[in-house]
């Protein structure tokens, strides 16, 4: 070959390598902003969730020392939010948060047995089946929300695993994101 | 909300994921959102006013079977087209990795994607090939849903995460208040046993039945199978004692209505099916309509049946099993009873309005995802014009 086709040949191999290469960065980046968004949502359920937990201790629907102890757990989880948003974003879920929210869950699991809903249902008022219904529609959305944000974790993961985005340090600065583990499970009472 | 649903598969002939995309479409414009369908048909079929036409279906095999499929720089235009015009909060993918609109509209689509994975028996060749192709696109979809257990490992295996598992709907009304017909009714001296599905085809189970018919007859000899569904009866009767033959009784492919009274009249219902299948949607409508059911111990049907609670059992495929549990089932009417009791409780967890439920939580947990990801700083627009052209790409 001519040294002009080898300079063509050599050119149009650049332009691939730069293409893929800007293919790879553009496909981290729109992953990156899905793990954000999908973690932002997962704290605003669980922010829900909490003021829902709140809300059904001061309804006067369980007795008093179970009202206490939901308004802790529920007191905790929100603290734990706020101490986050101030925090860098991707820090928002470390290790100390997933331990406040299985406690949430734990502190609902114990007090929503099924006898306690069972007298809620019959015996409350409207007010009260309409605050327990909050807390179990949002235990389900914050289970959702957490399975949606884990997703997007295995996908940006698998993408910075590759050799060429590491090679050329394609993800840049951004951190790393974690997949977030706490129990979730639904209160046995209200679990369907 | 307004949803654009879209189905990969043709709406010409009838199958399980067309049946799903319908009433998902029916129940969410009952509760008051906007709903356009985007699936292939013929020009001539006719549609329900909300599906809108991807043009028609090419039949091709793909993934072991043959399946009416759309694809094409034309359908890709129209798809393109549906989602510009349709400007919907969110779109829901049935199928995403089949070759059809499905996929297309997973490349195109610049709003939330939710997806629902229909199958459980994806061939692991098609998809080591397909997969680095598929792959990005499949990142695109901000919520998974498997339709049984077996999908929901299917997507783990390939692609990782967790799909939450949401089950297909029945409109649990419609059979639970199925008109009864007398001539479907079993008598003491003649029971009725249904069967229903195409004949023909092995894995429905119909040769298990047809094996284990001699035996049932010893015992019960007025019984009387309603046998529902398309196929050649000669195919069925060839080779079989001439007692057995003449207990079946063969309706040909059935109306809804006449799926529903049918389930609603006779004593007992037998799904034999030897496998291949990945949720049983017939086992449920069975149970809203109140007849106990018999069915093979595949994995997929305990799981409807709620570990063998909601309805009997017999060892897949063990035709001696199967005479066995009839002639109890038969002789007892009381047991019959319970387990059609126990069925009509199980099947209200499928009923649409729990199944829908369960379907917009996921929208609406998917749209705030998705919201908040666009609030934070978008890209530089170098960046964003590169990925407009390398969606367009393939």
């Amino acid at each position: 070959m001519s040294s002009l086709e080898w300079s063509v040949v050599v050119i149009l191999a650049l332009v691939l390598v730069a293409w893929y290469l800007s293919y790879n960065a553009a496909r981290l980046d729109r992953l990156h902003a899905r793990a954000e968004g999908t973690l932002a949502a997962l704290d605003a359920q669980l922010v829900r969730r909490a003021e829902a937990t709140l809300e059904l201790a001061n309804s006067g629907a369980v007795d008093a020392a179970s009202a206490l102890i939901l308004a802790s757990a529920a007191s905790e989880s929100l603290a734990a939010s706020e101490f986050a948003d101030a925090d860098a974003a991707a820090q928002r879920f470390g290790p100390d948060r997933g331990s406040v929210e299985s406690d949430l869950t734990e502190a609902l699991d114990r007090v929503l047995t099924p006898e306690v809903v069972a007298d809620i249902r019959d015996n409350g008022d409207a007010f009260d089946d309409v605050a327990l219904e909050r807390v179990r529609a949002t235990g389900q959305r914050v289970q959702l929300a957490r399975r949606f944000h884990n997703d997007a974790v295995v996908d940006v993961r698998a993408v910075r695993r590759k050799r060429a985005v590491r090679l050329f340090r394609l993800a840049g600065h951004a951190a790393m994101p974690q997949t977030v583990d706490f129990d979730d499970a639904l209160p046995t009472g209200v679990r369907g | 909300m307004r949803i654009g649903i879209v189905c990969p598969y043709s709406f010409d002939i009838p199958g399980g994921v067309q049946f799903h995309v319908r009433d998902l479409a029916e129940v969410l414009i009952q509760r008051g959102h906007e709903i356009s369908v985007l699936a292939p048909a013929d020009d001539d079929t006719p549609l329900p006013p909300y599906v809108v036409s991807a043009g028609r279906a090419i039949p091709v095999r793909y993934n072991g079977s043959v399946a009416r499929l759309n694809f094409g720089p034309m359908t890709n235009a129209r798809v393109n087209g549906w989602l510009d015009r349709g400007r919907f909060d969110l779109i829901h993918i049935h199928e995403p990795i089949t070759p059809s609109v499905g996929s297309l509209a997973l490349w195109a689509a610049e709003c939330p994607i939710v997806a629902t994975f229909h199958t459980s028996n994806l061939r692991s060749r098609a998809m080591q090939v397909s997969y680095p192709f598929f792959r990005p696109s499949l990142e695109k979809i901000l919520g998974r849903i498997a339709v049984s257990e077996d999908a929901r490992r299917t997507v783990t295996t390939h692609f990782g995460g967790e799909p939450v598992v949401i089950p297909n709907g029945v409109f649990v009304e419609r059979f639970a208040s199925a008109e009864i017909r007398p001539e479907w009714q079993g008598t003491p001296e003649r029971p009725t046993i249904a069967f229903l599905g195409r004949m023909g085809e092995p894995r429905k189970g119909m040769p298990v039945l047809a094996a284990a018919l001699p035996e049932i007859l010893r015992a019960v000899p007025g019984l009387r199978v309603l046998v529902a569904g398309p196929g050649d009866p000669a195919d069925v009767t060839a080779g079989m004692e001439a007692q057995a033959a003449r207990a079946c009784e063969f309706l040909g492919p059935v109306s809804d209505a006449d799926k529903a009274s049918l389930l609603r009249s006779v004593d007992l219902y037998i799904a034999p099916n030897t496998g291949g299948e990945s949720f049983g949607i017939i086992l449920i409508e069975a149970m809203a309509a109140g007849v106990a059911v018999l069915a093979s111990d595949i994995p997929a049907f305990v799981r409807v049946l709620d570990g063998g609670r909601a309805g009997a059992t017999f060892a897949n495929e063990d035709a001696a099993d199967l005479a066995r549990q009839v002639v109890a089932l038969v002789q007892d009417p009381q047991a019959r009873a319970a387990i059609a009791a126990a069925g009509r409780a199980r099947a209200d967890v499928f009923d649409w309005d729990v199944v829908v439920d369960q379907i917009l939580l996921v929208y609406e947990t998917v749209v705030e995802g998705a919201e908040a990801s666009r609030s934070v700083t978008g890209p530089p627009r170098g960046v964003r014009r590169l990925r407009r052209s390398s969606r367009s790409m393939p």
